[in-house]
């Protein structure tokens, strides 16, 4: 393969900009294997203990399974609700759809504290304040963004006259959702899955305004423990965090390779 | 009256409109028992829109579809029970061949153990019973097509509607499975109608055609009378090749004759007095010295020719005719063509045949 080569300029910005990117995440490895007592780089030997601490202390262990319990149960909010509007939508397919297709990218498109604000004056009316459900339901709709947007790019490479064959075999409206429709269109709801899980497990803004006492995430703990100490624990958090991002993307990725050979 | 295994499909004016565009204008068409019936006609004709208001995906603006008798015309599509073979075969890519063929068996609940029977009678059917397990994409198109017909014949459907079914492959293999149709059509003995441009295709398989132009039905016969008894100039010339000839008809002791400048055209049929048109097809026409005493000779001078390896195709310039093609097999063609070279034509009476001129 011959083609463009870039000069010697276009490189280093590109490599600039992959560093500017990445420093600030890379930086936090280090830092969680400190041997110090407070946030800083190792001075004598790396240590580990601070990750051992994680796993031992029961309100990171809390903390991490709130995470995951919210960022699970809002996803599945977020991928029925988001799968079914586009696949609605790409049905009926009128000037009307595009609009509803819009309107429902709007919890990504303005600011995350107008929104929470919003949800603070709503859920306080409903008893939603500090709840679980409160969290999973805000967390759910903010998700349904990424979800319909990649299941409509999903629908956009489907071949309608897929759907025409089963019902022109008999196929009722159901089964050619559940056989034929939803099995082709299934990465794109995986890959929206991911994204809508990740927004919830890194989600602080929503979180901040909407929950108190109860309901800690680990964005939260991070934030509250950040502004009280500056323990390096932290730090492993963070890794944590990041690491699991990182593994889900890199699923997504492989999903979608799987799908190309 | 005693139960028979096929089903007859009948049209009655049936139309498309879509706003000020009409696509198909009122079209009458009886489809009889276990026949094969092709919708032939040039893109744009109205053909597959006839084909999807059959099936169902196009509702008729006007007019009414009974099968058996029986007004289906607002029945949705998966209500007909119609086999249909999809122009690209429309086959499920995440299926497996033995998947995509059992789908309307699955979709009618059938139990597993018919299903697998069902499945395997209809690969053997068209020899693709060692490819259950293959997905379509490693499949080969004609292979493809074959599953495709498979897929819509499993559930004893009451008509297999055809899209087109030939039209992505290429032209050795479209042949062969031209054959293949055709023998599936007699050993199933169901009605088909398929719809297609090519007119190869449309001859060699069908029992009739209906032949469609800017969305009217404009002649329906047997191949051999289409061919042979054309009504209008369009059938004459989308059905093979035509000659025409335009001149003022009169009648004459062996059927009519036709006057052109200095010349007289004898032909079959009758035609009222006054302008008639003639059509007449090149390979009717032989190059004299040859064939034997001939109603018709005209001179003229060779304009162009060429080679086809099963014969040849010469255009003659003819004072009062214009030009004529003429196709001649090469065993036929007594002098070595060349350009310029001054030839005499001869047809008999019964090569040409009175049409109509297409309504505007």
């Amino acid at each position: 393969m011959g083609g463009y080569r870039p000069g010697w300029l276009n490189g280093t910005i590109a490599w600039a900009t992959v560093i500017y990117l990445i420093l600030p995440i890379t930086i936090i490895l280090p830092v969680s294997l400190t041997d110090q007592r407070f946030l800083s780089l190792p001075q004598h030997a790396l240590s580990g203990e601070h990750y051992a601490r994680l796993l031992t202390t029961p309100a990171w262990i809390n903390a991490i399974l709130q995470s995951a319990y919210i960022a699970t149960a809002s996803t599945l909010v977020a991928v029925v609700l988001g799968t079914l509007c586009a696949i609605g939508c790409w049905r009926l397919s009128r000037r009307s759809t595009e609009l509803v297709r819009a309107l429902m990218l709007l919890p990504i498109i303005i600011p995350s504290i107008a929104y929470a604000i919003g949800l603070y004056r709503y859920f306080a009316g409903l008893g939603l304040l500090d709840s679980f459900t409160g969290v999973v339901i805000a967390h759910g709709v903010t998700g349904i963004p990424y979800v319909v947007i990649t299941v409509s790019t999903a629908l956009a490479a489907f071949d309608p006259r897929l759907e025409s064959a089963a019902r022109g075999m008999g196929a009722s409206l159901g089964q050619t959702l559940r056989w034929v429709i939803l099995p082709r269109i299934m990465p794109g709801i995986v890959s929206g899955a991911i994204f809508a899980f990740i927004h919830s497990w890194d989600e602080l803004v929503v979180v901040l305004f909407i929950a108190s006492r109860r309901v800690f995430t680990l964005p939260r703990k991070i934030w509250d423990g950040i502004n009280e100490n500056l323990d390096p624990a932290m730090a492993a958090v963070a890794v944590l965090l990041v690491g699991m991002t990182v593994l889900l993307l890199l699923l997504d990725l492989a999903l979608r390779q799987q799908r190309r050979d | 009256m005693s139960a028979v295994a096929g089903h007859a499909l009948s049209l009655q004016g049936v139309a498309k409109r879509y706003g000020d565009f009409t696509a198909v204008q009122g079209a009458t068409l009886e489809v009889g028992n276990g026949e094969f019936l092709t919708l032939l006609g040039p893109s744009g004709s109205g053909k597959t829109t006839i084909l999807m208001m059959i099936a169902g995906f196009v509702e008729p603006s006007a007019g009414r579809i009974l099968l058996d008798g029986r007004d289906i015309t607002a029945l949705p599509p998966e209500r007909r029970d119609f086999g249909m073979v999809f122009q690209g075969y429309a086959l499920f890519p995440h299926m497996t061949v033995a998947e995509n063929v059992a789908f309307p068996l699955r979709v009618r609940r059938m139990s597993r153990g018919d299903r697998e029977a069902k499945v395997r009678a209809a690969l053997d059917l068209v020899q693709l019973d060692r490819f259950a397990d293959r997905r379509p994409a490693q499949l080969s198109g004609g292979q493809q097509q074959r599953v495709a017909l498979a897929r819509a014949l499993v559930f004893d459907p009451a008509l297999l509607l055809l899209d087109e079914p030939l039209s992505a492959l290429d032209k050795k293999l479209r042949a062969e499975l031209q054959e293949e149709l055709k023998a599936l059509h007699r050993r199933v003995g169901r009605t088909f109608i398929n719809v297609t441009h090519d007119q190869e295709e449309a001859l060699s398989l069908s029992d009739r055609i209906a032949i469609l132009n800017h969305g009217n039905v404009v002649q329906v016969g047997s191949p051999e009378g289409l061919y042979e008894r054309p009504a209008t100039r369009f059938v004459a010339d989308f059905l093979g090749k035509s000659n025409f000839i335009e001149g003022e008809a009169a009648p004459d002791a062996g059927g009519m004759a036709l006057r052109r400048g200095g010349t007289v055209v004898l032909a079959r049929g009758t035609a009222p007095a006054g302008k008639a048109l003639l059509s007449l097809r090149p390979e009717k026409i032989a190059l004299l010295p040859g064939g034997g005493v001939e109603d018709n000779v005209v001179e003229g001078r060779i304009a162009a020719w060429s080679y086809l390896g099963t014969g040849y195709a010469v255009t003659v310039a003819t004072q009062d005719l214009g030009e004529l093609r003429v196709h001649l097999p090469a065993w036929r063609i007594p002098v070595a063509p060349s350009e310029g070279l001054a030839v005499r034509l001869g047809w008999s009476r019964d090569a040409a045949v009175a049409v109509a001129e297409d309504a505007a």
